[in-house]
């Protein structure tokens, strides 16, 4: 079948341009999502109330501060392990094995996989009746603990950490590899000298998406930590719906994503954020 | 039939095209030839009305179509990649064409009319991913031509093919054209190409046209260093022309006997500046048993067979190459002594 | 040299092992502890049971959460779908100034904190007069699944043969017929994809969504953790194993119609 001779007047066919296809989709976005992150702005300022800016005020201090300290601190716990973890996995697949796919199809599933099933599975693990307690009789420590918290969202967010990685190590050539080889160079020296340097693109977006993630993590607190490991998206949820201050939870919101944003800003001029989220 | 009136084309302040016009009479086969960037490609895709041309006008049998969008200029194209759809059968991409002319009842006919004519019948219900790069090339150039467009452009649609396949496919796209008889505009850096195919070629470079003529007199008559050093092969010598003696140029130790009619006027020939010499291989003779007016000593530095002849390189006294196109599997061998000589006449002088 | 060989292979090994766990196991013990026998979430020793499913299938609060995930997903896909294709199709086509950046604008619903996100749009459906439930769901999973559509489809496009627009062009299409006859079939494997990926991503969305439901519209995920809250349950197990087969026939959907292409 082929549409032709549409009953569309000519005047609005010949207007419509790639301008307005842009337009509509960031329109869309505008209305549905910035303006509403403007109204939550607004918000936090307190205008209106007897004391404007009093939010800011309570969520940079005490408990508040701290947990924004946490957020970050977490998230840069758990960026390191990961990028540990997904760059000796990496180098293993690329360099080690002959079935790269089957790795990587292991690696993308847990992906289509829901945060909350997953975050699930560790408790379960971990749990007085799961396999780690009746082989070692303890959980070490791992469940209801910085620990765990950490352990979760390392395990969550491995694939996005893996993914960048990989594409930029398996993206070197082999010749230089082999030269360094030839050179004289042993297998820790050429990872050092060659194959680091030749992937750092990817180290940087996976470390990235990892912090962004992790630092926002909402779940991995809720599921595998107690009230004293909570971040700030829980912060956020709490005064929300616990405490009824909008306000509170708003101020929070602009402080953690401000900061959050400077940051991506930092990193963006050295890799584009776009293809990163593209190579995933 | 199409009119090129100067054309000129700005992509931000980088210019493509400039003032260019020509023109081409109806049934031509024309070719715009030059290296890549030259604006032939640009000057093509202006004509199919995919790119607005900055300044000039286009007319297609008498209309004006400078403005119309390339849907309503009735024109067939065959793209350097094919473009055929990968979505489509073989036969849905000649019906595209078809049915938005609004040649819906002809369909059937036309398709099996033009797949027969590029010798590509039997294969309607293909995917066009199934189908070779020459099978692919045949198909385009079926949809191309199926609704009968006005005129054809061609652009350099034998890239990416092996050579025994450019030429098989260049000699039916020559063949179709006299078959059909239909108005072809074809656009390569070729040069091989460009004589074997065409009547007219108008050779461009940076923009601009250097001259425009038959294959012919662009070989034997060019205008310019540009389009003799473009078209065809030949063997270049510089010197200065003698003021007493208007048949002679001198270089160094070589005399060279010219024409004098052929030397051109804007060259000031009486204040010593140099000229350019060219001599088609095929001009040059070997061992010279006759005596020729031209006649250097020369050692053999490169032989090429090339099949129906051979190529050979030799070496003048002072290390200016020459090039010679001889029978194949010459009686001579890397570094021999031998003689060169060729005619007067056949000196281009420019 | 060669003890050091293996060593190095014994540890390359390891590591590969300790990641593919690492990812796998947790998913593994959700499929175990669904079969138990027991009344806590245990790997069953033998003796395995369909009881915690067949409890589940009658739990009448489960299985309504089960069609509004359901119709949340596909709504919001549908919508994710065509805003973020239109969008896509205007990026690539257009040479407007700050290109780039407005396009990383699109990607923010990524970037920024569910959380955030989700708040945002509950308090400003609430004072948009926007109705609650449905409306605000499917609006809320819509821009959170956009950017996922936006990249994988101006992806395609990038390698898309403008040629092929061009062809038409010059066959007599205009540009609309173009759009519709062309481009659109010969990128909707893609869309499909993409918009599988949505429908995937919304089902599980939790963080977000515990914002925007209402008593009428709970989705399956927020179920799950307020169940998770009063207590482990093999149920929930069943429930998650539940989800885990409907994602895992998202992706094995998605990878079918990619690979058709």
């Amino acid at each position: 079948m082929i549409f032709r001779n549409l009953p569309v007047p000519t005047s609005v066919r010949e207007r419509v341009t790639p301008r307005h296809l842009v337009a509509f989709g960031l329109g869309w976005l505008a209305l549905f999502f910035v303006l509403p992150i403007l109204v939550l702005v607004w918000q936090s300022l307190g205008i209106g109330t007897g004391e404007p800016l009093s939010a800011y005020q309570q969520a940079l201090s005490g408990l508040y501060l701290w947990t924004i300290v946490r957020s970050f601190y977490y998230g840069i716990a758990t960026t390191i392990v990961t990028l540990a973890l997904a760059y000796a996995f990496s180098y293993f697949v690329v360099f080690w094995t002959s079935m790269k796919n089957l790795f990587l199809i292991l690696v993308v599933l847990p992906l289509w996989i829901a945060y909350i099933i997953r975050y699930l599975g560790i408790q379960l693990f971990f749990s007085p009746t799961g396999p780690f307690v009746d082989l070692f009789g303890t959980d070490f420590g791992f469940l209801f603990s910085t620990r765990g918290v950490i352990l979760g969202m390392t395990i969550a967010y491995l694939p996005f950490a893996i993914l960048p990685i990989y594409n930029s190590m398996n993206a070197i050539d082999r010749d230089h590899i082999h030269a360094s080889r030839v050179l004289g160079a042993g297998s820790l020296r050429t990872v050092y000298s060659v194959v680091f340097p030749l992937s750092l693109s990817g180290i940087v977006a996976a470390g990235l998406i990892v912090f962004i993630l992790s630092s926002g993590s909402f779940l991995a607190p809720a599921v595998l930590g107690s009230s004293e490991n909570f971040m700030i998206a829980n912060m956020i949820e709490r005064s929300y719906t616990e405490l009824f201050n909008i306000e509170l939870a708003a101020a929070l919101s602009v402080i953690y994503t401000i900061i959050l944003l400077a940051l991506i800003a930092v990193f963006n001029s050295y890799v584009n954020l776009g293809e990163v989220f593209e190579n995933i | 039939m199409l009119e090129i009136t100067n054309l000129t084309k700005y992509y931000g302040d980088h210019l493509a095209v400039e003032d260019l016009s020509f023109s081409i009479e109806e049934g031509d086969f024309a070719t715009l030839l030059g290296p890549s960037g030259c604006g032939k490609s640009t000057t093509l895709r202006t004509i199919a009305g995919l790119i607005e041309p900055t300044e000039g006008t286009i007319t297609l049998r008498g209309e004006d179509v400078t403005n119309l969008p390339p849907d309503q200029r009735n024109i067939g194209m065959v793209f350097q990649s094919s473009a055929l759809f990968p979505h489509m059968t073989v036969k849905e991409n000649l019906a595209y064409g078809l049915k938005m002319h609004g040649l819906d009842d002809e369909v059937d006919t036309r398709v099996s009319e033009y797949l027969d004519l590029v010798e590509m019948s039997g294969y309607e219900d293909h995917k066009t991913t199934e189908l070779s790069g020459g099978q692919q090339r045949r198909v385009s150039i079926a949809r191309a031509l199926a609704y009968e467009p006005d005129i054809l452009l061609l652009d350099e649609p034998l890239t990416g093919l092996d050579r025994v396949l450019r030429e098989q496919i260049r000699n039916e796209i020559k063949q179709i054209q006299r078959e059909i008889n239909v108005t072809t505009l074809f656009v390569t850096h070729d040069q091989q190409e460009a004589l074997s195919l065409s009547n007219q070629i108008i050779v461009l470079n940076n923009g601009q046209k250097e001259q425009e003529g038959t294959p012919e007199s662009l070989y034997e008559h060019p205008k310019n260093r540009f389009v003799a050093e473009f078209v065809g092969k030949s063997s270049r010598f510089t010197g200065q022309p003698d003021d007493t003696k208007p048949s002679v140029i001198q270089n160094g130790s070589l005399t060279f006997a010219v024409d004098p009619e052929s030397i051109p006027d804007t060259s000031p020939n009486t204040d010593g500046a140099d000229v350019t010499l060219y001599v088609r291989p095929e001009d040059v003779v070997i061992d010279t048993s006759s005596t020729f007016q031209n006649e250097f000593d020369a050692t053999v530095s490169h032989i090429a067979d090339v099949g129906s002849h051979s190529e050979i390189e030799l070496e003048l006294e002072d290390g200016t190459p020459v090039l010679v196109e001889a029978e194949r599997f010459p009686d001579l061998s890397v570094g021999e002594q031998t003689t060169v000589g060729f005619d007067p006449e056949d000196v281009i002088v420019l | 040299m060669k003890l050091y060989k293996v060593a190095e292979q014994f540890a390359a090994w390891l590591v590969a092992v300790i990641v593919l766990s690492l990812l796998l196991v947790p998913i593994v013990m959700i499929v175990l502890t669904s079969l138990t026998p027991e009344s806590f979430p245990t790997i069953p020793d033998g003796d395995v049971t369909l009881y915690w499913y067949s409890e589940m299938l009658s739990n009448t609060e489960l299985m309504q959460a089960l069609v509004t995930s359901f119709l949340v997903a596909t709504c919001a896909a549908i919508l994710s779908g065509i805003v973020g294709t239109v969008a896509a199709i205007g990026f690539v086509r257009s040479e407007i100034s700050y290109r780039e950046e407005l396009a990383t604008l699109m990607l923010l619903p990524l970037m920024i904190s569910p959380v955030i996100t989700g708040l945002a749009i509950i308090q400003f459906s609430s004072q948009a007069d926007l109705p609650s439930g449905y409306p605000t769901l499917i609006i809320g999973h819509s821009i959170l699944t956009l950017p996922y559509v936006f990249l994988i489809v101006r992806s395609r496009l990038v390698t898309f043969d403008d040629d092929l627009r061009e062809a038409s062009r010059v066959l007599g299409a205009n540009g609309l017929e173009t759009s519709l006859n062309i481009t659109l079939p010969v990128i909707s494997p893609t869309v499909i994809s993409a918009m599988v990926i949505s429908f995937v991503v919304s089902f599980g969305e939790f963080t977000a969504t515990q914002f925007l439901i209402a008593p009428d519209a709970t989705t399956v995920p927020v179920i799950i953790y307020t169940m998770l809250r009063a207590g482990l349950s093999p149920e929930i197990s069943a429930l998650s194993t539940l989800l885990i087969a409907i994602m895992v026939l998202g992706a094995l959907i998605s990878g079918a119609v990619t690979r058709s292409t």
